[in-house]
């Protein structure tokens, strides 16, 4: 996804009253968290459960949030989701980058890449791919799925090599 | 000391300033000694509370946010000291609860015996009190309201065979009253 879009995402959800924006950095994205650290509004944590839960913390104190994150972190934050997210019914936004789409992407991201669609179908986490011509669509579709106080994710695709 | 006589005193000193519990025989004991509105019990995500507690305690600055912690559940999640370290929330209070032991799951020993917890809080920007004794507990509350944050009451306590009710609020309910109480 291209660097404009990305920074406009920032500002379209901020606009939309979420207020913060907690994760892990992911190449995928960094433009968009370029945007997050330009602004002075982000947390950037250790771990990915760490931004979930301090993400939680936000959401509890009626304060929306977004946890971003590559997939990698997602692969580390299952039980998190499942025993915290899940089970407390904590909206949250995740913003997710895609490694592993291509399938000559490097080798670490190979399998997580295949799977990350099915894991996020049977944990029964709802999911969208954001691109450069929908995002707006689906940001809205995020924003109404949290309203509604469920957690959901935006999928980012890797589509290029470094 | 043990958990619940230390939960029990500190709980019923603070009003209804929010605790976030860790899972495991810390939520249990604070359920039963001392069940609040304000009180956020994690079931799950073991390693979490002090990042929850970190995310309340950012958005409510005006409220004394406390964490109740035990050595296991902290050295899961030892990033969450850097991160708490880095943002020095002023009004975060961080008890770990320290009986060198995962309690919850029969007993096994931790490492929190072989290293210091205590210069670990320090390193990343603590205020710490290392605390053995009732009389040295109480001494602590007394002034903690006017504690300049982060704090890290590391409270060393022995195990203990009396176990506690599970907590039996669903977790939406849990949720529903904290967000009420904020």
């Amino acid at each position: 996804m291209n660097e404009e879009i990305q920074r406009k995402i920032f500002h379209y959800l901020k606009k939309k009253k979420i207020e913060n924006f907690v994760g892990v950095p992911d190449s995928t994205l960094k433009y968009f968290i370029n945007e997050c650290l330009k602004n002075n509004n982000i947390i950037i944590t250790t771990r990915e459960e760490e931004a979930i839960g301090i993400a939680t913390g936000m959401t509890l104190s009626q304060s929306n949030s977004l946890v971003f994150m590559q997939n990698a972190g997602f692969a580390n934050s299952i039980s998190t989701i499942t025993s915290l997210v899940q089970l407390y019914q904590i909206p949250l936004i995740f913003l997710i980058g895609w490694r592993g789409y291509l399938s000559d992407d490097a080798p670490e991201h190979l399998k997580i890449g295949e799977i990350q669609p099915k894991l996020l179908k049977i944990m029964g986490l709802k999911s969208q791919i954001l691109t450069e011509k929908n995002w707006q669509i689906k940001c809205d579709w995020a924003l109404n799925q949290i309203k509604q106080k469920r957690p959901c994710a935006l999928i980012v695709r890797r589509m290029f090599h470094d | 000391m043990i958990r619940k006589e230390v939960v029990k005193i500190i709980s019923s000193h603070i009003g209804n300033n929010p605790i976030i519990s860790a899972n495991g025989f810390m939520s249990r004991d604070l359920f039963e000694v001392n069940d609040k509105e304000s009180n956020f019990y994690m079931i799950g995500s073991m390693g979490l509370a002090s990042s929850i507690g970190l995310g309340i305690a950012l958005k409510n600055p005006k409220k004394q946010v406390f964490i109740f912690d035990g050595d296991g559940n902290i050295l899961m999640n030892l990033g969450s000291l850097v991160t708490i370290g880095s943002l020095k929330p002023k009004n975060l209070v961080h008890v770990v609860f320290d009986n060198n032991s995962h309690e919850s799951t029969g007993g096994q020993p931790t490492n929190s015996s072989k290293i210091s917890l205590e210069k670990i809080a320090k390193g990343v920007n603590y205020t710490v009190f290392v605390i053995k004794s009732k009389s040295k507990l109480i001494s602590v509350l007394k002034d903690i309201k006017k504690l300049k944050g982060p704090v890290f009451l590391l409270v060393k306590i022995s195990t203990s065979e009396e176990r506690s009710k599970r907590v039996s609020w669903t977790p939406i309910t849990i949720r529903n009253r904290l967000m009420k109480s904020l």
